[in-house]
């Protein structure tokens, strides 16, 4: 994984495989704390302790048909965190759902870019137009401001009515409310 | 800024439109978006195949993504699903082949052969 958004990706596919109907996405740089956080939680299935603890080892994956018996997404994630002095937390409960929560040392040398997430958010939107995803991006600046962007799909679902969320002319406004709201608040690094 | 009232503009004319274009899903679209689709530059493919979409103002085509399928060799891997015609799956793919898939196999009907890894 070359960025942090490829790992927003496997994340949120994570919890979307877990038949949710809900996913929130709260993301945000603390200056004040030199941290860079994820917090993805769903309402979906969940897992027991068993599952919950291995899935933390790459040698366990839940995809019972598949031949090679390995699951990177959540370890690399994990790693990746815990190399830049952050820290890598699951929780889940059965019926209740999984919260996922990934924090990074913001300037760590080796912490990866963000990357791309406005592509992620738009890609899970529209690849998954059944979930309903609720993005939260916040950056609290040195001087302790804070700035923060909202999404909320049903939001616009209920304003759509009818119209499908993949609409064309949905799918450009989603692209432009989303890059303009990383932009405001300034998550972008580069 | 978007509003949500630009979305009250949206829908008025996609209802219209709707009366005027059959918006019956013909074409969906399906990015394997496993760890490995993903670590091979699934997501950029899954941004064009939404972009060219949305920018060609296909209606009736609906791109959506799932896990892995086992095929991690030949990832980012899509399958082309249209009704009563056979699925077709492509592999190694990447942007700009997913342009061809849009535009030969999706608009025009004709599958980007070299790409396909198997019809059934």
């Amino acid at each position: 994984m070359q960025d942090l958004s490829l790992h927003l990706t496997d994340i949120i596919e994570n919890s979307a495989r877990a038949n949710c109907d809900l996913i929130s996405i709260v993301i945000g740089i603390d200056e004040t704390q030199n941290k860079l956080s994820f917090e993805i939680i769903d309402n979906g299935v969940g897992m027991d302790e068993e599952t919950l603890s291995s899935a933390q080892n790459p040698f366990y994956t839940s995809k019972f048909e598949r031949q090679k018996k390995i699951g990177l997404g959540i370890p690399l994630f994990k790693e990746n965190a815990e190399r830049c002095n952050g820290s890598f937390l699951m929780e889940s409960s059965i019926g209740k759902g999984t919260r996922l929560y990934a924090e990074f040392e913001h300037n760590h040398i080796d912490r990866m870019p963000l990357g791309s997430i406005e592509d992620t958010f738009l890609s899970s939107i529209i690849g998954h137009s059944d979930i309903n995803f609720f993005i939260k991006l916040f950056h609290i600046s040195q001087n302790k401001k804070e700035k923060v962007f909202i999404l909320d799909t049903r939001e616009i679902k209920s304003e759509l009515g009818d119209i499908p969320i993949t609409w064309p002319d949905v799918v450009i406004y989603l692209k432009d409310t989303l890059n303009e709201g990383i932009k405001k608040i300034e998550l972008e690094e580069f | 800024m978007k509003t949500l009232a630009d979305l009250k503009a949206i829908r008025e004319k996609a209802q219209h439109e709707m009366k005027l274009r059959n918006s019956n899903v013909r074409i969906k679209v399906i990015v394997g978006m496993g760890t490995s689709g993903i670590a091979a530059g699934a997501k950029d493919v899954m941004k064009t195949f939404i972009d060219e979409v949305a920018t060609r103002a296909l209606i009736d085509v609906v791109v959506s993504q799932t896990g892995e399928k086992g095929l991690s060799s030949m990832e980012p891997v899509v399958d082309v699903i249209e009704e009563g015609k056979p699925r077709y799956c492509y592999g190694n793919i990447n942007s700009e082949i997913a342009k061809r898939i849009v535009v030969e196999h999706i608009v025009n009907g004709n599958p980007v052969k070299e790409f396909l890894i198997s019809t059934e």
